[in-house]
């Protein structure tokens, strides 16, 4: 496959639709030569409809969409130079495997020749050798999703669009296809913007991550950033798993205390215009536990073993609200007993109750 | 009742729907191969003695002496059965080009009005074509545009078209409205336009549900009957539904030669419609 080396850049694009709901709301961002980006954000966040304003299949209200540094704009989908998978494959029924893949080449009247040698090595780099003569109706799901990518491939785009191809596939094929779909881009090195709504796909597959809420871009960033450092209550929330404990507490100089816990969380810049008001602390599941210089006793609620480790849901004193701890598999938890947990101290997250913002 | 009282009586039910269906078939091809002399005798029979195909014959070469009222010529029955099959697949070809683009265009496109389109088609289908039949014979006697229509397949082609387009079109609408859009939008990226993504995509997408209605449409005009009646004249029009009444005589009837033109007359829709059952019960239930 030749060398391509394009980009995908939004600039200020909004889309509002017929009724006024406002899908996405001037969203800007650049997918750089060769890179992967993974938009993810819960379902009805405007990420496929930005997907869908790049590949021309929806107007955009306003803004401009570049690929490879041409105004795509006002283009009609077949004049971007782009190749999507879909989520459901959407594959040409009616045509066999070959004709599925040969199907956009013969639409740029490419020659026979040509067509055939892209589609066999296609074929070859996705195991579809032997399947090129079936229908799609013939194969299994992952199979499809092969024959979906490789007909994305086989164009050699400017830029690749992919709208949860994965999610129609069961548990372990999802992770097996990750990789492949990694793979295959890496070989191809078209900028790649991937839509999902599983964070653990935007995180494992990701370059970097842009987390959409309501139409609005929250943060853009690599997978570690995002982790590291999330922008707001919504990202920290949205990402890692089980989810950030989220818990309402009350500054008083360093120590911040909710229900009958507290905990010297430390000088921190930030923090210093908070004394005397609540914030929201935010503790990862798997900060808690290992070793820190902060402490929590709480009353166990329930134990669940993922055999590995073990999740802990714990009575953080404060009604209505359970922490979540992830323990090694052989900590000393059970329901109805009080802890002792180490939390680490470094590793704690706060914001702004009202905005929701990041205080570093 | 015990279950095998019901099963008794449904039983019973069906046997009273297939006679009750296929009776008057049956009693048509028993008289179509009987003697005229047969079908009038006193007391009368069901079945002929001597069962032969003269009544076939007379209508296919022409009456010879002993057909007593109806008049045949040769060649005007196989001329409208002809012309029949020429309205029918004439017609169904147009109806099939119209009501696909409109159902997909009402069905798939945004546009302003697309509701209100298929709410007035639909529409159409409510209003009878009786009422509306004189100003029709006045159009297609004096068209805007060129020669009379009247007696001419091409005028009868153009009601058909017209009257039978909306059905379709909303068969195929419910159709359109439960494929997948994905295939067609990735055949835009893959370098199509809108037609060529339509024609290319779309259209094999919809072939089961064009089938059914292509037989739907083939059938209803088939069977048509009051309106070739009336913009029909002669054998350059006149379908096989039209003339099988011609051999209705005016003092008396040859009854085996007017049972033989239906018996014919039915054996085209018969297998059109053993062919393609299933495609046509499967589209009327809506789930194509």
């Amino acid at each position: 496959m030749t060398e391509t080396s394009g980009t995908i850049s939004l600039e200020h694009v909004s889309k509002r639709f017929p009724g006024g709901v406002m899908a996405v709301n001037d969203l800007s961002l650049e997918v750089e030569p060769g890179e992967f980006l993974v938009l993810v954000g819960p379902s009805g966040c405007g990420k496929t409809t930005a997907l869908r304003m790049v590949a021309g299949l929806e107007p955009v209200t306003s803004g401009e969409i570049r690929i490879n540094d041409r105004v795509v704009t006002r283009l009609p989908p077949r004049s971007r130079d782009i190749a999507m998978v879909f989520q459901n494959y959407a594959l040409y029924a009616h045509m066999t495997v070959r004709n599925n893949m040969a199907f956009g080449l013969k639409m740029a009247r490419l020659p026979r020749a040509e067509i055939r040698s892209r589609v066999d090595e296609a074929a070859a780099m996705l195991g579809l050798t032997d399947m090129l003569d079936r229908k799609p109706r013939q194969l299994s799901g992952g199979q499809r999703q092969r024959v979906a990518m490789g007909r994305a491939i086989v164009r050699e785009p400017a830029a690749f669009l992919m709208d949860e191809p994965l999610s129609n596939l069961d548990a372990k094929l999802r992770v097996e296809m990750r990789g492949e779909i990694i793979r295959v881009q890496r070989r191809i090195a078209a900028p790649t913007l991937y839509v999902t709504h599983d964070q653990t796909e935007a995180m494992t597959m990701g370059d970097r991550v842009a987390i959409l809420r309501d139409g609005v871009l929250q943060q853009l960033g690599t997978p570690d950033e995002i982790y590291d450092r999330p922008v707001n209550v919504f990202v920290a929330g949205f990402i890692g798993s089980p989810s950030m404990n989220l818990i309402t507490a009350r500054l008083a100089g360093t120590v911040a205390s909710f229900g009958n816990s507290s905990l010297d969380v430390g000088e921190r810049p930030g923090l210093s215009a908070y004394d005397g008001r609540e914030v929201v602390l935010g503790l990862r599941p798997e900060d808690i536990g290992v070793d820190g210089a902060g402490s929590l006793e709480l009353a166990v609620n329930r134990v669940e073993s993922l055999g590995s480790e073990l999740m802990v849901y714990l009575d953080s004193g404060v009604p209505g609200l359970e922490l979540t701890a992830r323990l090694e598999r052989r900590a000393d938890a059970a329901a109805g007993k009080t802890v002792k947990l180490p939390v680490d101290l470094e590793r704690l997250y706060f914001f702004d109750t009202e905005s929701g913002a990041a205080i570093w | 009742m015990t279950p095998i009282g019901w099963r008794i009586l449904r039983v019973i039910a069906i046997l009273a729907i297939v006679v009750w269906s296929l009776g008057p078939i049956l009693i048509g091809i028993s008289t179509s191969l009987s003697t005229q002399r047969e079908v009038n005798a006193v007391p009368s029979h069901w079945l002929p003695a001597h069962p032969g195909f003269q009544a076939y014959h007379d209508l296919l070469g022409g009456t010879s002496g002993h057909a007593g009222g109806t008049v045949t010529e040769k060649g005007t029955f196989t001329r409208s059965v002809y012309n029949s099959a020429f309205l029918a697949a004439v017609s169904t070809f147009f109806i099939l080009i119209f009501s696909t683009m409109a159902a997909y265009a009402v069905g798939r496109l945004r546009f302003k009005f697309g509701g209100a389109v298929l709410a007035l088609l639909v529409g159409t289908m409510i209003v009878p074509i009786f009422v509306i039949v004189i100003s029709l014979f006045k159009v297609l006697a004096e068209p805007p545009i060129g020669p009379s229509l009247i007696d001419t397949r091409l005028g009868l082609v153009l009601v058909f078209t017209a009257t039978l387009t909306p059905l379709a079109t909303w068969l195929l609408y419910t159709q359109v409205r439960e494929m997948p859009p994905e295939p067609e939008e990735a055949a835009l990226i893959d370098g199509c336009s809108r037609l060529k993504a339509f024609v290319r995509i779309v259209v094999p997408q919809m072939s089961s549900g064009i089938a059914a209605v292509a037989a739907i449409t083939m059938l209803s005009v088939w069977g048509e009957f009051l309106i070739p009646l009336l913009l029909t004249q002669t054998m350059n029009a006149k379908p096989v539904t039209v003339q099988i009444t011609e051999y209705v005589g005016k003092y008396s009837t040859n009854y085996p030669i007017l049972a033989a033109a239906g018996v014919l007359a039915l054996i085209p829709p018969a297998l059109l419609a053993l062919a393609l059952n299933k495609r046509i019960t499967g589209m009327l239930a809506g789930s194509s």
